[in-house]
């Protein structure tokens, strides 16, 4: 028998996360006819859409929270990626009696596993994940008392305490002034060069996609659309003016994409 | 002081139903502070009738089959009524957690219906010429009257109880994380249906058995009351719970005394204690209004 060396094969990391084929996605009806979107390893994914489009729902189906009418969901880790998800802040009652240590710890929750309290290592990566969102003198503090902006990074803040590698985010900057957009999309910028994270965020808001995400998915269910591909050919005037049945112009000013919806008119 | 002299007197008397009393302050006002939160108060109140549903068809069948379940000592395990209030509790509380709901009609809604339907079921099963001579011993079982006690409903409260705290002191981040936020539970991979159902079969199981130990309405009172209180007062989840269950006790002991002491309707009076925890809360909410 001769010698065999053995071939050190370097692991590779997978091109994909997750992955829909042919997915009928929809709440009890299907809202889309089959339609295939995969989330790329180190990518960012928007999905941009109008009120009501489907986004969420294409969102949920991603990850596994609304069963497909057809199609399938696949994944190419072969086991579900570790999910940072940052929910809609208004769908969340700031009522409860927990502060925004509580609240980031739940990010640890399956981490711990059932059972097992949080541990001092869990109270740390929590107050890291504060530290590093530049709320770290937060922790104490109920949740009532926040602002909505502090709100929303709280919730990242318990989206990196769970050690993801995809962080999910909907309707990030919903009800935000253009400069507080403006922070929290560069502060998920950061988070993903610093975390080697994937990205999918949804939104309604066309200038929190430009610039911002490397794939971009159009959905509107009420016009039957669905268009996947890189960012600088989805946002493109006539796919976004289809999207939106008015007139689109986009535009770069001081090196960032700025994109309009005209008031007046129908599809170019 | 004669007041009290005479109470003490009588403590033979009083002792199992102020334990019963205290076991339920304690339990409810712990289980409660998840039922306000959870927005879910009149999921106690229609488990609370929906078990009673249980107690008063144990009866009819009872009378059917020509046995009388009220009969200790010679009744089949089968026709006990505690176990056709636990199982009609469990059950419908299994319902709850599956979320019910339709296009037009929200959880809540069909929560109220379940309430009516069950109420309704209890007077027209209680009312039915087959069980009428029975119906007083019937309706202290279905509702208790926190004055007599027997001593098998303190053990069964008592288990109730131990198992709800121990549920709820093994399982405590998890069924904190799936009630405040169970959409990111999900993501993060918890059955959140799992731990919804141990949370709402541990409230179910202490309902029932405290319905029949102390009376419907200190139940519903001790499961919504302290904890509402407590909720005004701070803004610390441990805090809260300590506070909640702290008042349930109070008001179940002080609402006994009172009670006895002034001949008041023991359960009434109980709930008008607990009520009295509201006041330093509404104090708070009135001076923070005033500013």
């Amino acid at each position: 028998m001769g010698l065999h060396r053995s071939i050190a094969l370097v692991p590779t990391r997978p091109l994909e996360l997750i992955r829909l084929e042919r997915a009928v996605i929809g709440y009890r009806t299907p809202l889309l006819p089959p339609l295939d979107l995969a989330v790329r390893a180190g990518s960012t994914l928007g999905v941009l859409g109008p009120n009501g489009a489907g986004k969420t729902a294409l969102l949920k189906s991603l990850l596994g929270l609304l069963p497909l009418f057809g199609g399938r969901r696949v994944l190419p880790l072969g086991r579900a990626p570790r999910v940072g998800y940052v929910p809609q802040r208004d769908r969340l009652d700031m009522s409860w009696p927990l502060t925004v240590l509580d609240v980031v710890l739940m990010g640890r929750a399956n981490l711990v596993g059932p059972i097992k309290r949080y541990g001092a290592r869990d109270r740390s990566a929590a107050c890291a994940a504060l530290q590093e969102i530049g709320i770290g003198d937060l922790g104490d503090r109920p949740l009532h008392a926040l602002s909505g902006g502090q709100h929303q990074k709280v919730l990242i803040a318990r989206a990196i305490a769970a050690d993801p590698e995809l962080l999910v985010l909907d309707e990030p900057t919903s009800a935000m002034d253009p400069a507080a957009e403006r922070m929290l999309l560069d502060l998920v910028q950061r988070l993903k060069a610093a975390h080697n994270l994937s990205v999918a965020l949804v939104t309604h808001q066309l200038t929190a996609i430009a610039g911002f995400a490397t794939d971009v998915a159009l959905i509107d269910h009420e016009r039957g659309l669905f268009e996947v591909g890189p960012a600088e050919q989805m946002l493109d005037p006539e796919k976004l003016g289809r999207l939106y049945g008015r007139e689109v112009r986009v535009a770069k000013v001081g090196g960032r994409t700025a994109i309009v919806v005209d008031g007046e008119g129908g599809p170019p | 002081m004669s007041g009290f002299t005479d109470f003490w007197a009588g403590r033979d008397l009083w002792r199992d139903p102020m334990i019963a009393g205290v076991l339920a302050g304690a339990v409810l006002g712990y289980i409660g502070v998840f039922v306000v939160l959870k927005r879910m108060v009149f999921v106690s109140a229609a488990l609370s009738e929906i078990s009673g549903v249980g107690v008063a068809f144990a009866f009819w069948l009872g009378a059917v089959l020509g046995i009388d379940p009220h009969a200790h000592g010679r009744i089949p395990l089968l026709l006990e009524p505690t176990w056709f209030s636990l199982l009609f509790a469990c059950v419908a509380a299994a319902l709850f957690s599956l979320r019910p709901g339709h296009r037009k009609l929200a959880p809540e809604t069909i929560v109220g219906l379940g309430y009516i339907v069950a109420s309704a079921l209890v007077l027209a099963i209680l009312n039915s010429p087959r069980i009428a001579q029975e119906a007083h011993a019937v309706g202290d079982i279905l509702f208790g009257n926190a004055v007599t006690v027997p001593r098998q409903q303190i053990e069964a409260l008592f288990s109730a109880a131990l198992a709800a705290v121990v549920v709820h002191a093994i399982f405590f981040k998890e069924l904190l994380f799936v009630s405040y936020d169970p959409e990111t539970a999900v993501v993060q991979g918890m059955g959140v249906f799992r731990y919804e159902l141990l949370l709402n079969l541990a409230t179910a199981i202490v309902i029932s058995v405290a319905t029949r130990a102390v009376g419907a309405l200190p139940v519903f009172a001790f499961s919504v009351i302290p904890a509402a209180a407590a909720l005004m007062l701070t803004d610390r989840i441990r805090l809260t719970i300590a506070l909640s269950v702290l008042f349930g006790v109070i008001s179940a002991a002080v609402g006994y005394y009172v009670s006895w002491v002034e001949q008041l309707p023991t359960g009434a009076t109980m709930v008008v204690i607990a009520a009295l925890f509201l006041l330093p809360g509404l104090v708070k909410i009135l001076r923070r209004s005033a500013v």
